[in-house]
C-alpha cells in the first residue's frame, strides 16, 4: 500500500528532524513496521520514531504537496514542484549582519506565487529551472501569499517534465480588465498620481507607494510595496503585478519581485487626456465590481426614504428614526441632507450616495433653509418630495468611486450633474446610422 | 461574490412590449419573473415616458384598483396601481390627462384565456415629466432597440440560435439568454418590421420629419375625407351629449349613426377614425369607444 514513492517525502522528514542520524533504509524500515506492521496512522508514527531516536517532534510535520493555487498562505511543512518564473537576489541585514538571499517567482500550471529564498540557493539554478521544494512554508505578505524557504527546507532540481507546460510570460492586461485574483500580470500605464505612505504591517511599518494609473482604457488605484522612484508623469511598464480588490475596486498592486521598466513618454497619450474621465455602462461596473472615478451616465428611477432631511444620532451618525437612535436610544440628533436613489441606465442599476454639499446644490439651497422649509410645513419629508420631483426621471451625469457588496453596486457621488443633451442631433445621427 | 444586483428598468417601445406572450422564471419563491419579447429582451422591470391619456378606477373607492393608458410613438401601455402599490394609485388619482408621465413598474402578463395574452406595468413610480425628458426616453428606447435588432440579425443567420455565440459577439448574456429563448418560442423576429418601428420612432422626435408628414398628410385627405371626418365630430359630439360618459361612445354606435347619415363605406368610415386618431382629435378612452379631444 504505501510504495517508496509516496513515502519518501515522510523519510526526509523524518531524515531532517533527526539530523540524518539514521540512513534512509533504517528510517524506511521503522515507518514500513508502524504503518503497515502496527496500522498507526502517518503522522503519529513519524512522531514516534524521532522521539525513539531522540529528536524533536516538533521539526517534524506531515508535510503536503499543493499546486500553487492551492496555497492559502497558512502552510507549514510545503512541498512543492515549480518553476522559477523570475530569480532575483538581494542583501539584507540580519541583526546587523549583511546577508544575501533569493526571491522570484515560482509558477506551475495553476498559477504564479512570489517566494523569497532565505538561504541563498546552495546550487547553480537560474530562471526557467524547474525546482522541488520541500518543507517550506506559506505565510501572507503584501495581502498574498508567499511561498518562503528556510534553512529548513531542502530544494533541488528536478527535471523539467515534472511541472506541465504552463506560459510563464506575464500576462498583458488593460486596466479596464484588472480583476479580483488577477496574478502576474504585464501592465502598461502612466502614473497620474503617487504618494508614500506609511502603512502598519504585520511585519512592522512598511513604505507603501499607492496612487492612480492610467492607460487608454481606464484608471487603476495602485499599491507598490517597493520604492520603485516612481513619479507622476512616468510611463511604466510593471511586469509581476496582481490584483486586490478593496471593496469590489480592482486594485493593481506590484512589489520588489515585479519587473519594472521606464518607458518613452510617447508610449501613451498625455496625462490630462488619460485623466479625462470615460463614460462605463451599469453593467460593464457589475462585472467589473467597482472602480475609481467613474463616470456614470443614467437616469434615476427612484430616491430611496431616508432621503433628504435626516437627523443623525450626535454619537454615532446613525440616522435617528422617530427621535431615537437604533444603539442611542432617545437623542437630539443633528440635522443633515442626503440624496439616496437608484441610477438605472438600461444596462444595469446601481445605489448612489450624495452628501449634504451634492444635495444641497441639487435643491439649490441649503441645510438652513431646508430645515425652515420642513419646520414651515411641519414635515421633513418635503425635503425629499422635493428631490423626487426634481430627480426623478432625470438624465444625470455622476462621478464617483463605486464599491460593491452583497447588496449590489453603490457610488458615491463626488459630482451630480443635470446632463444636457440634445435629442434631435442625436437622433439625427442614429436615424444616419440605421439608414445605412 | 454573489450580488443581488436590481433587476434593470428597460426602456421598451409599446409595440415590441405588446407583442410579447412569454413568460419565464418566477415558479419559485423569490426567483423574479421575465417576460420575453419577440426580440429577446428579457425583462423583468421597465421604464416607459409616454403621454397618459386615460385614468380609471376599475375597483372600489376603498379598494381601488387604477387603470392608466400611457401612449409611445408606436402603441398604448397599460398601467396598473391597486392598494398594494398605494403611491403609484394616489399619484394617478391626482393626475390630469393628457399629461407626459414616466412609470416604472414590473412588466406583467395576463391571460384571461387561452387565446388572450395581455402585458400591463405594475406601477411602481409613476411621475408627471415634461416633453424634453420624453423626448429623451425616445431616443434611449431606440438605442436599446437598435442594440437587439443588432443581436437579432446575427442571431438570425445563425442554424441554431447560439448564445455562447452571442456573447463572444461581444452581446450581454441576459440579452443572449432572451434571443434564444424568443427563436424557440416565436414564429419569426420581425426583423424588418422593427428596423422600420426604430425610424419612425427617431423621425418623431425630428421636426423636419413632423412637418413634412403632417403636409403629406393633408395633401393626401381629399375634400371628401374631410367632410366625413366632420361628420364623425358631428354625430360623436351628439351621442357623446346623449351619453353623459366619461367613457365616450361605443366605436359601433357611432359607425352606425354616422352611416345613416351619409351613404359611405365602413371602409371610408375607419380611414376616417384613423385619421382623426393621428392627427389628435378623438381618442380611444377604454378599449372600443370613442372620444372627441377639446
Amino acid at each position: 500500500m504505501n510504495n517508496k514513492k509516496e513515502l519518501a517525502p515522510h523519510i526526509e522528514d523524518i531524515n531532517r528532524a533527526l539530523n540524518e542520524k539514521l540512513s534512509e533504509e533504517q528510517i524506511e524500515e521503522e515507518l514500513q513496521t508502524y504503518l503497515d506492521v502496527y496500522g498507526v496512522p502517518l503522522g503519529t508514527a513519524k512522531r514516534a520514531i524521532v522521539k525513539k531516536h531522540e529528536g524533536d517532534p516538533g521539526d517534524l510535520y506531515v508535510s503536503t504537496e499543493k499546486k500553487i493555487e492551492d496555497i492559502q498562505g497558512d502552510e507549514q511543512g510545503l512541498n512543492l514542484k515549480a518553476r522559477l518564473v523570475s530569480l532575483n537576489d538581494k542583501e539584507i541585514e540580519v541583526e546587523g549582519e549583511p546577508k544575501k538571499i533569493n526571491y522570484g517567482i515560482l509558477g506551475d500550471d495553476t498559477g504564479t506565487i512570489p517566494f523569497t529564498a532565505w538561504e541563498i540557493f546552495s546550487f547553480d539554478v537560474e530562471k526557467g529551472d524547474t525546482i522541488s521544494v520541500q518543507n517550506a512554508y506559506a505565510n501572507m505578505w503584501n495581502d498574498k501569499p508567499q511561498v518562503n524557504i528556510s534553512s529548513k527546507s531542502s530544494v533541488s532540481l528536478i527535471d523539467p517534465d515534472e511541472v506541465p507546460d504552463f506560459d510563464s510570460e506575464a500576462q498583458p492586461c488593460k486596466l479596464e480588465d484588472l480583476r479580483e485574483g488577477m496574478n502576474n500580470l504585464k501592465v502598461k500605464a502612466r502614473i497620474l498620481q503617487v504618494e508614500k505612505k506609511m502603512v502598519n504591517t504585520k511585519n512592522g511599518e512598511k513604505e507603501l507607494f499607492s496612487g492612480t494609473l492610467a492607460d487608454e482604457t481606464g484608471k487603476a488605484q495602485f499599491s507598490a510595496w517597493y520604492d520603485f522612484g516612481l513619479e507622476e508623469d512616468d510611463i511604466v511598464e510593471i511586469e509581476g503585478g496582481y490584483v486586490r480588490s478593496w471593496r469590489g475596486i480592482p486594485q493593481f498592486s506590484f512589489d520588489d519581485s515585479a519587473e519594472l521598466e521606464f518607458l518613452d513618454d510617447d508610449e501613451l497619450p498625455p496625462a490630462e487626456e488619460l485623466r479625462e474621465k470615460t463614460v462605463m455602462t451599469i453593467s460593464a461596473l457589475a462585472k467589473r465590481g467597482g472602480a475609481v472615478d467613474a463616470v456614470v451616465d443614467a437616469v434615476m428611477i427612484d430616491i430611496k426614504s431616508g432621503s433628504g432631511l435626516i437627523f443623525r444620532c450626535p454619537e454615532c451618525g446613525r440616522v435617528v428614526q422617530k427621535g431615537a437612535c437604533r444603539v442611542h436610544g432617545k437623542v437630539e440628533g443633528d440635522p443633515d441632507l442626503r440624496v439616496k436613489g437608484i441610477l438605472d441606465d438600461g444596462t444595469g442599476a446601481l445605489t448612489v450616495i450624495a452628501n449634504k454639499e451634492l444635495t444641497e446644490e441639487l435643491l439649490g439651497y441649503d441645510l438652513e433653509k431646508a430645515l425652515d422649509i420642513a419646520k414651515d410645513k411641519m414635515n421633513q419629508d418635503v425635503i425629499q418630495d422635493e428631490l423626487e420631483d426634481e430627480l426623478i426621471a432625470q438624465p444625470l451625469r455622476t462621478v464617483g468611486n463605486v464599491t460593491s457588496d452583497e447588496y449590489g453596486l453603490m457610488l458615491i457621488a463626488d459630482e451630480i450633474q443635470f446632463k444636457a443633451v440634445d435629442v434631435e442631433e442625436e437622433a439625427r445621427e442614429l436615424l444616419d446610422e440605421v439608414r445605412v | 461574490m454573489s450580488m443581488m444586483n436590481r433587476e434593470v428598468a428597460w426602456r421598451i417601445f409599446a409595440d415590441e412590449f405588446n407583442k410579447s406572450t412569454l413568460e419565464t422564471g418566477g415558479g419559485e419563491e423569490r426567483t423574479p419573473s421575465y417576460l420575453i419579447t419577440p426580440l429577446g429582451a428579457k425583462i423583468n422591470r421597465v421604464y416607459v415616458v409616454g403621454v397618459l391619456t386615460e385614468i380609471e378606477n376599475r375597483g372600489t373607492p376603498e379598494e381601488p384598483m387604477w387603470r392608466a393608458r400611457v401612449t409611445d410613438p408606436t402603441g398604448t401601455f397599460f398601467v396598473s396601481a391597486g392598494q398594494y402599490q398605494p403611491d403609484v394609485a394616489t399619484k394617478l388619482a391626482h393626475m390630469d390627462p393628457p399629461a407626459f408621465v414616466a412609470v416604472i413598474g414590473k412588466a406583467n402578463i395576463y391571460r384571461p384565456d387561452e387565446e388572450t395574452v395581455l402585458t400591463s406595468i405594475r406601477g411602481e413610480l409613476v411621475k408627471e415629466v415634461d416633453e424634453e425628458q420624453r423626448d429623451y426616453w425616445i431616443l434611449e428606447a431606440t438605442r436599446s432597440l437598435k442594440e437587439r435588432l443588432g443581436a437579432v440579425n446575427e442571431a438570425a443567420q445563425m442554424e441554431e440560435v447560439s448564445t455562447d455565440e452571442l456573447v463572444d459577439l461581444g452581446y450581454d448574456l441576459k440579452l443572449a439568454d432572451g434571443i434564444k429563448a424568443a427563436s424557440e418560442h416565436y414564429d419569426s423576429f420581425q426583423i424588418e418590421k422593427y428596423w422600420r418601428v426604430l425610424e419612425d420612432a427617431l423621425m418623431y422626435v425630428l421636426p423636419e420629419y413632423e412637418e413634412a408628414g403632417g403636409l403629406e398628410e393633408e395633401e393626401e385627405s381629399t375634400e371628401e375625407e374631410e367632410e366625413i371626418e366632420d361628420l364623425v365630430l358631428e354625430v360623436l359630439e351628439e351621442l357623446e351629449d346623449e351619453a353623459d360618459g366619461e367613457n365616450g361612445v361605443e366605436y359601433d354606435t357611432v359607425m352606425e349613426e354616422t352611416l345613416e347619415e351619409k351613404d359611405i363605406s365602413q371602409e371610408k368610415f375607419e380611414e376616417a377614425v384613423n385619421s382623426l386618431r393621428n392627427s389628435g382629435k378623438i381618442y380611444e378612452p377604454v378599449l372600443g369607444n370613442l372620444k372627441r379631444i377639446y
